[in-house]
């Protein structure tokens, strides 16, 4: 149990995983899915940026006051990328929603279904 | 440093084309094709120097903007990496096949998106093959899924957009797995360089790294879409444009593959890390998808669907050869990376060649065609042959080497496997080629239609020669890729 504490965080991630996980396959509506997908990738950011923490670290910036240990700045560096993956990968969804709303008058799987 | 310059333009280049074809698009929408095709030109000769290169002093890495790893962004060319001659070859042809296609298949504004988005998506491919920091492999996986997303839904047909939201979706999560499994492993060795992480990696635990192993693997299956993770590719590959198909069907899901041996390669140099649970379970999924893909190609009668499924059999060979863990499977499975992208792209090509002509996309349509269209269909029966592995084709070598890896590695039950699944693969090709060659026309008219133009014409049968030159010269790519499977596996005792 005091590993699981200790490591709270990356628990929490693994959990948010899950119910991000959980709504992309059980939700019908094409939003909800999207948005399951939205979480998903925020634990996968807050799992990598979790790594990047060092108790009691200062800002990784040379200078009048910088002091020994320091947090990693790398993990933040990554997950900025992925910020913009998540992004771009959003709007192409939420694009691709627009048309098929136009088209078919639904985003419900369900009645979607039938159109294939 | 050996192989000059070209590495990075062979990266870079793509990724600025694709952003110039906007703007040429902007004010000279006819030449939009013709500077997509220049532009790949100058990467396949980048491509075609470092894989002579590769070939003639072995190989060696390139530091991007001169940081040297495990800090800098290091690209690694190996035997592996020259996986780029054919994503350029098939890239270049497709494009090709792309000049007068598009006008048909895809709506005029759209046209200089269609090609940015396909140098991006080859442009994006190339650099995940090259790469040697995973991190950055992630971000080419995203450009070269991206752009494959758009790609199916470009054509605005019917049902474009859905089945591309059903790829996206799936990839999308493939994806993250993979970020996952990235992030962990980094949070276990602190490193994003795989020579790096394979030397961290022999001092952890087998658990955690299990965990990345395990998240990789998932991510990877999916973009290379073995059963039965496979639900979003028959869709995703029947509705893109016929070259879009060629692509995603011959290189996208190669990359996944491509994805596994790179980890693999870590893996058996980090010596620490038991792959016997992760071979059983590709060796079970491959001879799985093999069986099944062909049981859902049997029934279709749309051509395109069919070759869809007949990707997913394809690719359980490939995976069933992984899976084996012996080196003739896995040189086996390497090879037909390589040939099974030819022989797809053959056939997706001149399907789309068939549709292009006819506008029939459905086989009892399409019966009597071979009289009309006499070059093309000859091509697809070279490609139908090829890909039930008849020798002297493509197809043959590589089955015949996975069958042997699978006698080799004691699993004789695999290899008659194989000898099914080649059967039923024999069944639907012969089906098809029955339709075109020896059926009376459903549609008299269509027997009036006459060939593609040149500029379709030429890249169905360089692929078509391909798939016999690369079955009779078939020692050529063996032999280049056996002393790297060799050194992959000798820490195992391979």
């Amino acid at each position: 149990m005091e590993g699981l504490w200790n490591n709270i965080d990356y628990a929490a991630s693994v959990v948010l995983f899950l119910i991000g996980l959980y709504a992309v396959i059980a939700k019908g509506n094409l939003v909800k899915k999207l948005m399951g997908l939205n979480v998903m990738e925020t634990a996968v950011f807050a799992f990598v940026m979790a790594t990047g923490i060092v108790t009691g670290g200062d800002a990784p910036i040379l200078g009048a006051g910088a002091h020994e240990p320091f947090a990693n700045p790398l993990p933040q560096a990554l997950i900025l990328t992925g910020i913009v993956v998540a992004l771009s990968t959003t709007a192409l969804a939420l694009s691709l929603i627009i048309r098929i709303y136009e088209r078919h008058g639904t985003i419900e799987s369900e009645d979607l279904w039938g159109v294939e | 440093m050996a192989g000059g310059q070209w590495p990075a333009v062979l990266v870079i280049s793509p990724l600025v084309g694709a952003a110039l074809c906007l703007i040429v698009g902007r004010w000279a929408p006819r030449a939009v094709g013709y500077f997509a095709l220049g532009v790949f030109t100058l990467v396949s000769v980048a491509a075609g120097f470092i894989t002579y290169t590769v070939s003639a002093v072995g190989s060696f890495s390139y530091h991007m903007g001169g940081w040297q790893p495990p800090w800098g962004i290091e690209l690694r060319f190996d035997e592996f990496s020259v996986s780029i001659a054919v994503i350029c070859l098939v890239g270049w042809l497709a494009l090709m096949f792309s000049l007068h296609y598009v006008n048909h298949a895809v709506p005029e504004p759209r046209i200089p998106y269609y090609y940015a988005l396909f140098l991006l998506c080859l442009g994006g491919m190339n650099g995940f093959a090259v790469t040697g920091d995973v991190f950055n492999m992630f971000v080419f996986l995203e450009i070269l899924s991206l752009s494959g997303y758009a790609l199916v839904a470009i054509t605005g047909e019917r049902i474009a957009e859905l089945a591309a939201f059903k790829y996206l979706v799936m990839g999308a999560v493939s994806s993250l797995t993979i970020l996952f499994g990235i992030g962990f492993l980094y949070a276990l060795t602190g490193s994003l360089n795989m020579t790096d992480i394979a030397q961290r990696l022999s001092s952890v635990e087998p658990f955690p790294t299990g965990v990345a192993v395990a998240a990789l693997t998932l991510g990877f299956c999916v973009k290379a879409a073995l059963f039965p993770l496979h639900v979003w590719l028959p869709d995703a590959h029947a509705i893109a444009p016929s070259p879009v198909s060629a692509v995603l069907s011959g290189l996208v899901v190669k990359i996944g593959v491509l994805g596994m041996l790179r980890m693999y390669q870590v893996l058996y140099s980090a010596r620490t890390f038991d792959l016997g649970a992760l071979n059983t379970a590709l060796m079970w999924l491959g001879a799985i998808s093999i069986v099944m893909g062909a049981f859902f190609a049997m029934v279709q009668e749309d051509i395109k669907m069919m070759l869809a499924y007949s990707t997913i059999s394809n690719i359980g060979y490939i995976f069933m050869g992984l899976g084996l863990a012996s080196t003739f499977g896995i040189i086996g499975a390497t090879v037909h990376i390589f040939n099974h992208a030819i022989i797809k792209a053959t056939l997706f090509l001149g399907a789309g060649a068939l549709i292009y002509q006819t506008g029939y996309r459905d086989l009892r349509d399409l019966r009597g065609i071979a009289k009309a269209m006499p070059v093309t269909s000859a091509c697809i029966a070279v490609g139908a042959v090829s890909i039930v592995g008849i020798p002297p084709t493509a197809g043959f070598l590589c089955k015949w080497y996975i069958a042997l890896g699978a006698i080799e590695a004691g699993r004789i039950f695999f290899a008659i496997t194989l000898l099914f699944g080649a059967l039923l693969i024999f069944v639907y090709y012969i089906r098809m080629l029955n339709a075109f060659y020896f059926t009376p026309a459903t549609h008299p008219h269509l027997l009036q239609v006459g060939e593609v133009p040149m500029t379709m014409l030429i890249p169905i049968v360089i692929l078509a020669v391909l798939c016999l030159v690369m079955g009779i010269f078939g020692r050529i790519p063996l032999s280049f890729i056996e002393p790297a499977v060799i050194e992959m596996l000798a820490p195992v005792g391979g």
